[in-house]
């Protein structure tokens, strides 16, 4: 984001998105998966360098140029409290020799027309931001907009190098172990997986629950916990397709357990005891035509979950929850 | 038993040989509810059914099931032969009722 002497909010996702594939290196339909989770797990507080050279606004700029040729980097950031006023890149430094005015305070010569991201960006944001304003360096704040780190090219290669090879080791193990035998169950194989779901659209429902139980397959995870993670997913599709004004299923991997996650906009629950009774039910009869609708679904899913949560309120929306722990049932 | 077993018996019409048409079944399940079919926990089935959608073939996937039967010789969506063959699923047809498959099924199984 750009700001002046004040940063400014981060751009909504909405206009990331314009930006992205224009400025992303990456094609997202026929790059590995692999390389696109990492970028979006990876948070720019990950990769950033959280040791800060700073200078203040009273400093001359000869202070922000020893900065620069003792810790061998391009741009020092002028910080008072913690907050950011603005930065003073070797190239305004060049300028001061040039001009003669290295004595003169750098609250008057620093830039203060800046970029910056926020630390709980996902990493592709700042590989876009590189892309698109080509500055060595970003400014990272936290959601007080105070500063907490420094993000350049070498801190991503860095990282992607490191994550990279964690991630090149995890499928060797898993290529060495396939042929018939169970795939190890990696406690840190991480995935993220998200489906809209719209109302009364059973043309696709069940579509995300099908994509996820041959996800689970094809890493070889044990049938019964496929097959749980695969029932509670159904369920809560077409809870989602049925009850509610649409929504989105989510499905996510990490720390050797499963979780689903249904969440809508509407229309809500006003009994949430009672709609996870047995045989409770407020589908229609069209819905009963189609094999659903028998208050079934909400235990059902309950059932199979290691862990199951709702949360609804009447006039908004419905969040469930359910978790299956993958490690532990190996373990059994 | 196995599924082409049970397709000759019931006099079926294959629509689609999915993966598991040869595989051994040990259990039959016959429902048009597909809340209850998910509420089965048991591998290696075969769904009867006399509803007809691709919900059936969907529910059927999530389950582990190894073919559908559709019973009363419901005429099939066109969608469903591709969800079918999408996912690989065993599906056929047969004119039986629902009941008397069921009957035809176990006399099979018990013989």
């Amino acid at each position: 984001m750009e700001t002046d002497a004040a940063p400014q909010p981060p751009p909504t996702p909405a206009m990331l998105q314009k930006t992205r594939g224009q400025t992303l290196p990456v094609d997202a339909h026929h790059q590995p998966l692999v390389l696109l989770e990492l970028i979006q797990r990876l948070k720019v507080r990950d990769v950033m360098t959280q040791e800060i050279v700073s200078v203040q606004r009273h400093e001359p700029l000869w202070v922000a140029q020893a900065a620069m040729k003792d810790k061998h980097i391009s741009g020092v950031p002028v910080v008072e409290e913690g907050r950011l006023f603005g930065l003073v890149s070797i190239e305004d430094i060049i300028r001061a020799v040039e001009g003669g005015y290295i004595a003169q305070p750098c609250g008057d010569y620093m830039t203060t027309k800046l970029v910056v991201l926020e630390d709980d960006m996902p990493l592709s944001f700042a590989v876009q931001y590189f892309d698109r304003f080509r500055f060595g360096r970003f400014p990272v704040l936290n959601r007080d907009r105070a500063l907490v780190g420094i993000i350049c090219q070498r801190d991503i290669n860095r990282a992607l190098l490191v994550e990279l090879s964690a991630e090149f080791n995890r499928m060797e193990q898993t290529v060495a172990q396939i042929n018939g035998h169970t795939a190890k169950i990696d406690a840190n194989t991480y995935m993220l997986r998200e489906f809209p779901v719209a109302k009364y659209d059973f043309e696709n429902a069940g579509k995300a629950a099908n994509v996820i139980k041959a996800a689970m397959i094809e890493r070889k995870y044990p049938p019964k916990i496929v097959r749980r993670v695969a029932v509670a997913a159904y369920e809560l599709e077409i809870n989602l397709c049925v009850h509610s004004v649409g929504g989105v299923l989510s499905w996510q991997l990490s720390n050797g357990r499963s979780e689903v996650i249904a969440k809508d906009s509407g229309p809500g629950i006003a009994d949430v005891e009672w709609a996870c009774r047995d045989g409770t039910s407020t589908a229609n009869e069209w819905i009963r035509s189609l094999g659903f609708g028998a208050g079934l679904g909400l235990v059902n899913v309950k059932r199979v979950s290691d862990e199951f949560e709702i949360t609804s309120q009447l006039g908004s929306g419905t969040i469930v929850r359910s978790a299956v722990n993958i490690a532990l049932e190996e373990n059994k | 038993m196995n599924v082409l077993d049970a397709i000759t018996v019931l006099e079926a019409e294959t629509i689609v040989k999915g993966e598991g048409l040869e595989k051994t079944i040990k259990h039959v399940i016959a429902s048009d509810l597909m809340s209850d079919v998910l509420l089965v926990d048991e591998e290696d089935m075969l769904l009867l059914t006399s509803l007809a959608s691709d919900q059936v073939l969907r529910t059927a996937q999530i389950v582990g099931a190894a073919g559908v039967i559709v019973v009363n010789g419901k005429s099939l969506p066109s969608s469903m032969m591709q969800v079918a063959q999408d996912l690989r699923m065993t599906l056929a047809v047969s004119k039986f009722p629902k009941f008397d498959a069921c009957i035809a099924i176990h006399q099979y199984m018990t013989k």
